[in-house]
């Protein structure tokens, strides 16, 4: 059921190449995070989303220090070594200090076109909404720019409903996840999210629909196994899902910003698109990355872990994300005096020997089993 | 350091305004970054609080270990800025020159110098259960605009209600206004004082000028300011006229990039001085000099003219622009070399140096070198690689006189 899947991870670069030959769209590199697809589809380009891979790090050395994290460091070492020469152009947000010097880098070594979404940090609403309004302006002409086709009604229609879709299929995968634990593997779900990084909309969501027919009609398996709850920025690395396999333990949920906290975002609203923009950088899910104070992350994240049957969090750091470093602390806090369970782990996403890893996620698993 | 008189006029100052925050009553206190738009608290009688300076103290004392030790023990990563670990740990254990920081009542942050204190200032908000207002200050990656400048302005005019709100007071403009010109003539005189050093030899280096920055980063808008920077001024001026020098005998001129390194002040003092090679400029002190901009508003509206210094500050530049202030300053001051502090707590000044290095050197024919450190940690630093390196860069320069 999951082979398909399976297999457009171990065949990225072929899979994108042969879609950018199908669709004759041009290839838009994506960053992290929270860039909508749906302007560089409407724009008539092809987004894929870069958030890191695990190729020894040989070429970026020289242009990024090793506290930077691995995301921005493999994802420049794919451009060094011209493994993302299909990519004619890259997609920016302002997440963080080193995406926001990262795309300096690329505009000094590369010749490439950047452009950038740039989020406001402001509670001052007229202000957030002006500059929204400016930055999408600058966005949308980048794009035309680069794809050489005008951002139409019709096709922002088109990529509002075809993006949509996806997070909505995803959303259901989700709701599976959670509602019946264990029918699907950890890895196996993480891949299925990670492929819709790589392929057309249009394409993952057939893959999405056969799965999630196929998934209907099986039934919830009836062990009870440690359930867990995921926090971070990125899922990755991928094959790390195996040892949760191995140690039977359920991820019921997660709060990453390249899982739920994308996924769980709404159907882009065209209509008043500065408005709609503005929701979906902003709602429904909380990030360390974006400013929004009047959406918590201590009450979110306890109601995720109560909505989820959770046992425990687990906070999955790739290391040297300042933003998520900060918050975790207070947030481990309330969780704690609250009565559940969590720890941190950190990692790399070029780490390969896994063992200290899965004793450090079984330690935590004794302590969920313990508390259950 | 170069004998300055004015250094204990400083001490005195920074003593007082400490002194001034642990015991007043009256006014409110407010916690605010480096890069702060002050001039509005000022004119409101609100008192702020730099832990950025209060971190950098405690480094410069030899006490940030045991404060980093503690905030890590209380769960914040080695991974995070160590000016930011320094004050939650000096918050945890009441630690530090001043034993902690007196409470904030609220917290002002400014973009302009880093995303990072955006988290830092949301740990504390939530610590303390006080409001944060947050002035956004974009990356200029293609220079500065209208619209950025409308969108910095629109949020000085909500820190105005914000203020008003506050403190139960309407804002004061007639104040402000005051205050401004206050902050633009002590931004003035720092300046022209940093800009002696084109002087050859140079009448002071940048490791007194990071000594001296105190004042201009926490009391930027008062009186005092202005009266301690002139002297200081007049002083520097006075040594420049008779070429009294900072170093017995300068052959080289370098630039330092970056924070200074804090807890190793001392020794990098002997060690330069004793290769004659003299730090002439930094784009760190420099950064407090682009307020005197705020005077030359003539004619335009003045809040232009504030959004316009608060966004351009050096690391919120585009790289175009950061070499091309970079090869400028080596031409002015007649640098022989430069060195980049590749600091392991600050990213928007580091990350990008290494292309950054390459670039400047290809520009300017002159020669440059990066080192790894941390502002305020010395857990991850190595006196024998960098002063290699530094050895290695300082035979590498062409001395002044060939």
């Amino acid at each position: 059921m999951f082979d398909p899947f399976h297999e457009v991870v171990t065949n990225v670069s072929k899979t994108i190449m042969q879609f950018e030959a199908e669709l004759r769209r041009p290839v838009i590199g994506v960053m992290p995070a929270y860039f909508p697809m749906e302007l560089i589809y409407a724009a008539g380009g092809y987004p894929v989303q870069l958030w890191g891979n695990n190729l020894a790090l040989e070429k970026s050395d020289a242009y990024l220090q090793s506290y930077c994290c691995s995301v921005a460091r493999s994802v420049l070492e794919l451009e060094l070594r011209d493994i993302s020469k299909m990519v004619k152009a890259y997609a920016f947000t302002s997440l963080c200090d080193t995406l926001i010097n990262l795309r300096e880098i690329y505009r000094r070594l590369f010749s490439k076109p950047t452009l950038q979404l740039s989020i406001p940090i402001t509670q001052t609403e007229e202000a957030r909404q002006a500059y929204i309004k400016n930055v999408l302006k600058s966005v949308t002409t980048g794009l035309e720019e680069i794809t050489g086709q005008q951002i139409t009604q019709a096709s922002l229609i088109e990529a509002a409903t075809l993006y949509g879709h996806t997070r909505s299929l995803q959303r259901k995968l989700y709701n599976i996840r959670r509602q019946k634990p264990r029918l699907i593997k950890n890895h196996d779900f993480y891949t299925v999210l990670k492929v819709g990084f790589f392929l057309p909309a249009g394409a993952y969501n057939q893959m999405l629909e056969t799965l999630l027919h196929n998934l209907e009609a099986l039934s919830q398996p009836q062990d009870s196994r440690p359930k867990v709850l995921i926090s971070g920025m990125v899922f990755d690395p991928i094959d790390t899902y195996k040892i949760f396999d191995e140690l039977k333990i359920d991820i019921v949920d997660d709060d990453l910003a390249n899982g739920w906290r994308t996924v769980s975002k709404e159907n882009l609203q065209i209509e008043n698109l500065v408005e709609g923009i503005t929701q979906y950088l902003f709602n429904p899910a909380p990030c360390c990355c974006i400013y929004n104070p009047d959406n918590d992350r201590h009450t979110y994240l306890l109601n995720k872990v109560k909505q989820s049957g959770a046992d425990g969090v687990l906070f999955w750091y790739i290391k040297f994300c300042e933003p998520d470093a900060f918050d975790r602390p207070q947030l481990m806090n309330r969780l704690k005096a609250e009565g559940i369970p969590a720890v941190f782990i950190d990692m790399e996403l070029s780490l390969s020997n896994f063992e200290a890893l899965k004793t450090r996620i079984n330690a935590f698993c004794e302590i969920l089993e313990g508390d259950t | 350091m170069t004998q300055l008189a004015a250094y204990k006029k400083m001490k005195e100052l920074m003593t007082n305004y400490y002194i001034e925050a642990k015991t007043t009553r009256e006014k409110p206190i407010a916690w605010v970054t480096s890069g702060a738009p002050v001039e509005f608290l000022y004119a409101m009688d609100v008192l702020p609080i730099y832990p950025e300076n209060y971190a950098a103290m405690c480094a410069a004392g030899h006490q940030s270990i045991e404060l980093l030790e503690a905030a890590e023990a209380a769960g914040f990563s080695q991974d995070l800025c160590a000016y930011a670990r320094t004050d939650f740990g000096a918050d945890i254990t009441q630690g530090g020159p001043v034993a902690g920081l007196p409470p904030p009542n609220f917290l002002l942050c400014s973009t302009n110098i880093c995303k990072t204190v955006i988290k830092w200032y949301e740990v504390i908000a939530r610590k303390y259960n006080v409001p944060l207002f947050i002035v956004d200050t974009p990356f200029l990656h293609d220079g500065l605009t209208k619209e950025l400048i409308d969108y910095t302005i629109s949020q000085f005019k909500d820190l105005e209600n914000f203020l008003a709100e506050f403190t139960g007071q309407p804002f004061d403009r007639e104040r402000f206004f005051e205050v401004l010109s206050l902050s633009s003539e002590a931004s003035g005189y720092w300046k022209k004082m940093l800009y002696l050093a084109k002087e050859m030899p140079s009448p002071f280096n940048s490791l007194d000028s990071f000594i001296h920055l105190g004042p201009i980063v926490t009391l930027r808008g008062t009186q005092e300011c202005v009266d301690f920077y002139k002297s200081l001024y007049a002083e520097v001026a006075e040594r420049a006229a008779k070429k009294i020098g900072s170093l017995p005998e300068e052959k080289y001129r370098a630039l330092w990039d970056n924070l200074p390194i804090w807890f190793k002040m001392r020794r990098l003092e002997k060690f330069f001085e004793e290769k004659k090679c003299t730090l002439v400029v930094t784009t760190y002190a420099n950064s407090w000099g682009g307020y005197s901009n705020i005077d030359n508003y003539q004619g335009k509206d003045i809040y232009e003219a504030i959004a316009a210094s608060y966004l351009n500050v050096y690391i919120n530049l585009g790289f175009e622009e950061r070499i091309n202030y970079l090869a400028q300053l080596i031409e002015e001051f007649s640098l022989t070399g430069f060195i980049m502090h590749s600091n392991r707590s600050c990213k928007p000044y580091s990350v990008g140096m290494y292309r950054l290095k390459e670039e400047l050197s290809a520009l300017t024919r002159k020669p440059g070198v990066v080192i790894e450190a941390d502002q305020n940690d010395p857990r991850v630093y190595s006196d024998a690689q960098v002063e290699t390196r530094l050895e290695a860069f300082i035979e590498s320069m062409r001395p002044i006189n060939n």
